[in-house]
């Protein structure tokens, strides 16, 4: 029997007292009747991954956007490494990628470090073969980018993002369009930035798998406004559970009452960490062959769909 | 700021080749080519009359001067191909962002005003890359002149003809800059490399045919209006006034003054209000 520590992370995480890198009072921007953004109010703190989670049309891009300088707010104020939105002293400290980026057809991919390199003013600094490598296009490193594939635009971008060696980056769907193998590379890279380089990131995601491995801290939004925000591990420490992957599970049942559920061929007993190796003796005194039993919380997808108000996709179901 | 966009525009777009071969050398190329030409056939066409009228023309003994290259290149380096040419290089330089929605990777790290500024920098050394470029095409048609003809060659410029080559290079230079301005204001308003690109032209071309009918309208070139109305005549204007030729009237200083402006005008409100509109734009949208 093994006994497998509770589901969520904890990651080191800046303290309190640090000035946050991203700050937003009362953001509001319009499209015609339209409300993106609705006086959101949110701080992100230096250090880290940061998660930004909402569905389609929560305001998650128009926030990136304003927050790049690509757009203005109609309300509101918004301030970046601790200078307003737009004051170049500040931008220069952050990297950014939204969305699938584009370059110019006729450049390599070479060729367009060397030019954002000259464009952000660190021509002379960049390293360009060592960030080719460290997003895995050095063999495509001399090719046009417009033969590139969407992942291969994406890792080019994240490498013009961060090469600059930004204090924050801010990245969009960093692994959209991206194969398994080159989404778990990225998850790598981000992650070390954030543990090695002490770099602060802040992406936004729809894959709330990905978000809930690599994110320490997770704002959840919708409709233009914050409706959640804290510690992935916080939140997801939430209706903790014990997951008793036993038999008989009829058995596992008579004992707790409407205290457990089955989940799959599982039993979920809903006990306090406190109660939960007195059940198992319990149990095994009743005569049930327990092969696993662990901590499970809520995970980041059934807190997002809480509180987004949103419904999951009934689970497919398999004929034959 | 306005220097590492300024780096990082000029270097993108030497890369396009293609881009850079139209705008700053396809003209002169055409035109040293074209004239050698000219002169190959032009002399074959005498020699063929000559034999048939059973006369002898013998060689000049007048050198080809060199010299004339400079006045030459600094009237022509702003003529009507060349404007087109350049067209198609700044068409590309102010709305290529737009087309290739690059504008987000490079306007989070710098200020809008750099970044255009840096564009516009950019066309103006293409604008003296293709005057250098005409330059070396005027001496290339001068020299096929006198080895076709069999002349000598020799180099003379005085002062005054060296000072009214400079001063007509400048306004060429001018009317360049002035003219891809309007490329400028039609890419940012419209985001659209096409309208970057047929715009201007389009606009040049009313503009030519208002000058064709400033004897129907009632209009003389010394009035505000066509001063006003059309940069091309405030071009010629000024280029009649610095170096003036048999069959053209003197300039009064109220004509040149409006020359001036109208050029002056047609070149600074257009940057005024793209930087302007630029400001505010959007630019999350490609």
């Amino acid at each position: 029997m093994r006994i497998i520590a509770a589901q969520g992370q904890s990651h080191p995480m800046s303290t309190a007292t640090e000035r946050p890198v991203i700050e937003v009072r009362g953001l509001t921007k319009t499209y015609g009747p339209v409300r993106a953004l609705d006086g959101l109010d949110l701080s992100i703190p230096r250090g880290g991954v940061y998660g930004v989670l909402g569905p389609n049309g929560a305001g998650k891009s128009t926030l990136f956007r304003i927050l790049l300088g690509l757009i203005r707010p109609t309300q509101g104020m918004a301030s970046v490494m601790g200078g307003p939105v737009g004051q170049v002293a500040s931008m220069r400290r952050m990297g950014s990628m939204i969305e699938t980026p584009r370059f110019p057809p006729y450049m390599t991919a070479r060729q367009v470090l060397r030019w954002l390199a000259l464009e952000h003013g660190v021509g002379a600094e960049v390293d360009i073969p060592s960030w080719l490598e460290r997003v895995g296009l050095v063999e495509a490193a001399d090719r046009k980018v417009k033969g590139f594939s969407v992942g291969m635009l994406q890792r080019l971008g994240v490498a013009a993002a961060l090469m600059s060696k930004p204090e924050l980056v801010i990245l969009d769907e960093p692994t959209s369009g991206m194969d398994p193998p080159g989404i778990q590379e990225m998850r790598a890279l981000i992650r070390s930035l954030a543990d090695d380089d002490g770099v602060t990131v802040v992406l936004a995601s729809h894959q709330l798998l990905e978000v809930q491995r690599i994110c320490d801290r997770v704002a959840i939004m919708h409709r233009g406004r914050l409706v959640r925000e804290g510690a992935v591990s916080e939140l997801t420490a939430t209706g903790e559970r014990l997951r008793l992957s036993a038999s008989p599970t009829a058995r596992i049942l008579e004992r707790l009452g409407d205290r457990g559920v089955m989940d799959g061929a599982a039993v979920l007993a809903n006990v306090t960490r406190a109660e939960g190796p007195a059940l198992i003796r319990a149990l095994v005194q009743d005569g049930v062959e327990i092969d696993e039993a662990r901590w499970v919380g809520d995970d980041l997808e059934s807190v997002f769909f809480t509180e987004t108000g949103s419904t999951r996709a009934p689970e497919p179901s398999h004929a034959g | 700021m306005l220097a590492d966009a300024l780096r990082a525009e000029a270097y993108r777009f030497s890369l396009n080749r293609f881009q850079v071969f139209v705008s700053v050398l396809l003209t002169p190329l055409l035109f040293a080519l074209g004239g050698a030409l000219f002169h190959m056939m032009s002399k074959a066409k005498g020699d063929e009359a000559a034999d048939k009228l059973g006369l002898a023309i013998p060689a000049s003994a007048t050198p080809v001067n060199l010299g004339e290259a400079f006045s030459f290149a600094a009237s022509g380096s702003a003529n009507g191909v060349i404007l087109i040419c350049m067209l198609i290089g700044a068409a590309t330089i102010y709305a290529g962002d737009y087309r290739w929605e690059s504008w987000r990777l490079i306007s989070a790290r710098n200020d809008r005003l750099s970044l255009i500024l840096a564009k516009v920098g950019v066309i103006k050394l293409l604008a003296i890359a293709t005057s250098l470029a005409f330059l070396a095409a005027s001496f290339i048609f001068l020299v096929a002149q006198a080895i076709v003809y069999e002349r000598g060659i020799s180099f003379s410029i005085d002062g005054a003809e060296a000072g009214r080559a400079a001063l007509i290079w400048l306004l060429s230079y001018v009317r360049i800059v002035q003219f891809t301005m309007i490329a400028l204001l039609a890419a940012v308003m419209t985001r659209s490399l096409l309208a970057a690109l047929f715009l201007p032209w389009a606009l040049g071309f009313v503009q030519s045919i208002l000058g064709t009918a400033m004897p129907l309208l009632g209009w003389e070139p010394q009035m505000w209006l066509p001063q006003l109305l059309m940069p091309g005549l405030a071009y010629d204007t000024l280029k009649a006034a610095v170096a003036p030729g048999p069959l053209i009237a003197p300039l009064t200083d109220a004509t040149v003054w409006r020359s001036l402006t109208g050029l002056a005008l047609w070149t600074v409100l257009p940057l005024v209000a793209a930087l302007a509109w630029f400001r505010r734009q959007d630019l999350s949208k490609e």
